[in-house]
């Protein structure tokens, strides 16, 4: 039996949810499939779920804590008799998932990119190193994995299957007071096809206006290196790299950017990487397939010109 | 109180890395702290500076480890458990053998690196807590004890942030803006030589083993153009993303 536990948003399933059921149905030798809803709302998205399952257990356990997904992925697992469970590999998950594999005396393989089985154990691949080695790991089952987004085709629908309460024993120890929304505007980051980031080298935030005005005439998204949402100049919801957000656009355009490994991590799976900086020495041209050694003061209001002229 | 920071020690990610038989080899690389465990290091020593008591760093891995600790030792902390390791052992493994120490040195809080950077992993903190039955706060970007029962946080979501009141003790993992880690100084790399650095061997089987590491670096076309006149260079750059890579 595998268990797949399903992102949501409250009102529908996430792409990451229907990755990972793409995932869970490669794995079709280990057995049937069952689904498990927690949070809010759980009853509604649980019954869009059973378009895709089975079986699809609903735990209605409240707000985010690791401690209660973890709690409950683990009565979902007891319940199903479970011996992959299979996540979505956003920051949350990979919290709760470490939870419950230990919960499980379960090995534990993290983002991966792809997974197999040999029927004893799952083999995934996964990238480690900030992004730069590509290993494979194996561990026997009992295995909880994590899905990385953006690496799987999406679920269909197949049938329709029952949607179960699933009592969940509700922990204490993390109380939350307060939400911060994210600040986001435009097309988002980790799923745009081409992104545009300016880095500290634009000297100011009013030179992001060109940043903008180049990412709306290419359909781009825009992003930020750390240097610049340190100073204040852009949401660190635009941040991209290690401790930010990880990108893998067609083309990534790189204005004034160094290009530090810390940054690399977070987009050097890009189709294609243009840099635009005024030192050619600049660990960005290494990675990059196209670029322009300039001051991005003059060739950024050229680049918009360029690109508006190609969108006529 | 007693305040924890569980550390490693990974390749500066500036190293040039190799392969050599199937596996990254490390020999030629310069190892460090690892720069999310810094900042884990880092606001133990703040949270002993505000309240007193007592700073300790737990480690688990191969004997070189020992240079990370005593750079943890020399920025401030007062003694070190060292779990000697060698070879790969998962996160969720590790997570059963440094809570028995943690238990036994029974703290207010326990801190670490909200990812590994050798790794990519982030699950040792939470295994961690899971291991102990402690609730977790990840990608911690503040924090602020309330007494020693408990503390009030904030951390990083998949989208946005929240503030949380978390009972103690409890695990929690760093992220950027937490701090700036402070330098080791000459006198504190002299006083680091002389701390209680404990070592422990143990003996742990893996639940997850790595296979197989490559390096698989995508060929980059490195087509560079001279910017001295910024609007042909413009316009020709375009036309190859437009015309060459059909990205735009
Ligand atoms: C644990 C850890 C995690 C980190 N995580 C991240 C992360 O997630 N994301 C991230 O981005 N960084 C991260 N960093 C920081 C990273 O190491 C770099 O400091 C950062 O990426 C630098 O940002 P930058 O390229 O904008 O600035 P800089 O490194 O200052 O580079 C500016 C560039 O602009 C160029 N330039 C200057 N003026 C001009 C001009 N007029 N025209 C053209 N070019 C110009 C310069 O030549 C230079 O290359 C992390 C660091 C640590 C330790």
């Amino acid at each position: 039996m595998i268990l797949v536990v399903l992102e949501h948003d409250g009102q529908r399933m996430r792409k990451g949810a229907l990755e990972a059921i793409s995932r869970a149905r490669q794995l079709a030798s280990l057995g049937p499939i069952a689904g498990v809803v927690i949070g809010e709302n759980t009853q509604a998205v649980a019954q869009e779920a059973a378009q895709y399952l089975p079986v699809v257990y609903a735990a209605e356990v409240g707000p985010y804590t690791a401690e209660k997904w973890a709690e409950a992925a683990h009565a979902a697992v007891q319940k199903s008799g479970a011996k992959v469970v299979i996540a979505t590999g956003s920051r949350q998950s990979r919290t709760w998932t470490a939870r419950l594999a230990y919960r499980m005396k379960a090995g534990l393989l993290e983002d991966t990119l792809e997974t197999s089985t040999d029927s004893q154990s799952i083999i995934g691949t996964r990238y480690s190193f900030l992004n730069r080695v590509t290993e494979r790991q194996q561990a026997p089952l009992p295995v909880v994995f994590t899905a990385k987004p953006n690496t799987t085709p999406l679920a269909e629908p197949e049938g329709s299957g029952t949607v179960e309460t699933l009592e969940v024993r509700i922990p204490a120890g993390v109380e939350v007071l307060e939400r911060v929304a994210e600040q986001k505007k435009g097309v988002s980051l980790t799923e745009a096809t081409v992104v545009v980031t300016g880095g500290r080298g634009l000297g100011s935030p009013e030179a992001f206006a060109g940043v903008e005005e180049l990412a709306n005439a290419l359909g781009a998204a825009v992003g930020a290196t750390r240097a610049v949402v340190d100073a204040g100049w852009r949401p660190y919801s635009e941040q991209v790299g290690q401790t930010g957000k990880t990108v893998q656009p067609n083309v990534y355009i790189a204005l004034a950017v160094s290009g530090a490994v810390q940054h690399q991590a977070g987009m050097n799976k890009s189709k294609y990487i243009v840099a635009v900086n005024k030192d050619a020495e600049a660990p960005i041209f290494k990675v990059a397939d196209y670029g322009i050694v300039g001051d991005v003061h003059q060739v950024l209001p050229a680049l918009i010109e360029a690109a508006k002229k190609l969108k006529d | 109180m007693k305040f924890i920071a569980v550390i490693r020690q990974v390749p500066d990610g500036e190293s040039r890395l190799k392969i050599e038989g199937g596996q990254v080899d490390l020999s030629g690389a310069t190892m460090i702290l690892d720069q999310m465990d810094e900042w884990a290091v880092e606001e133990v020593i703040r949270l002993q500076e505000k309240h007193g008591g007592e700073s300790v760093v737990v480690a688990m891995g191969p004997e070189r480890f020992e240079e990370a600790i005593r750079t943890a030792l020399a920025m401030g902390i007062d003694r070190a458990v060292h779990l000697v390791a060698e070879g790969y052992t998962d996160p969720i493994t590790q997570a059963e053998a440094l809570a028995e120490v943690i238990k036994a040195e029974a703290p207010t809080l326990v801190f670490t690196g909200g990812q590994q950077a050798d790794w990519d992993a982030q699950a040792l903190g939470p295994a961690i807590a899971e291991a102990l039955s402690w609730p977790v706060v990840s990608w911690t970007t503040q924090i602020e004890l309330e007494g020693d029962s408990h503390a009030k946080a904030k951390h990083d979501l998949d989208e946005g942030a929240e503030v949380v009141r978390v009972a103690l003790p409890a695990v929690f993992t760093s992220q950027q803006g937490l701090n700036e880690p402070r330098y080791p100084t000459l006198p504190g790399i002299m006083k680091a030589k002389r701390k209680e650095l404990k070592k422990v061997p143990v003996s742990t089987s893996s639940k997850v083993a790595i296979v197989e590491q490559t390096i698989q670096e995508r060929t980059r076309l490195n087509k560079v153009l001279d910017g001295k006149d910024p609007v042909a260079a413009a316009h020709e750059l375009v036309k190859l993303l437009h015309e060459e890579a059909k990205v735009i």
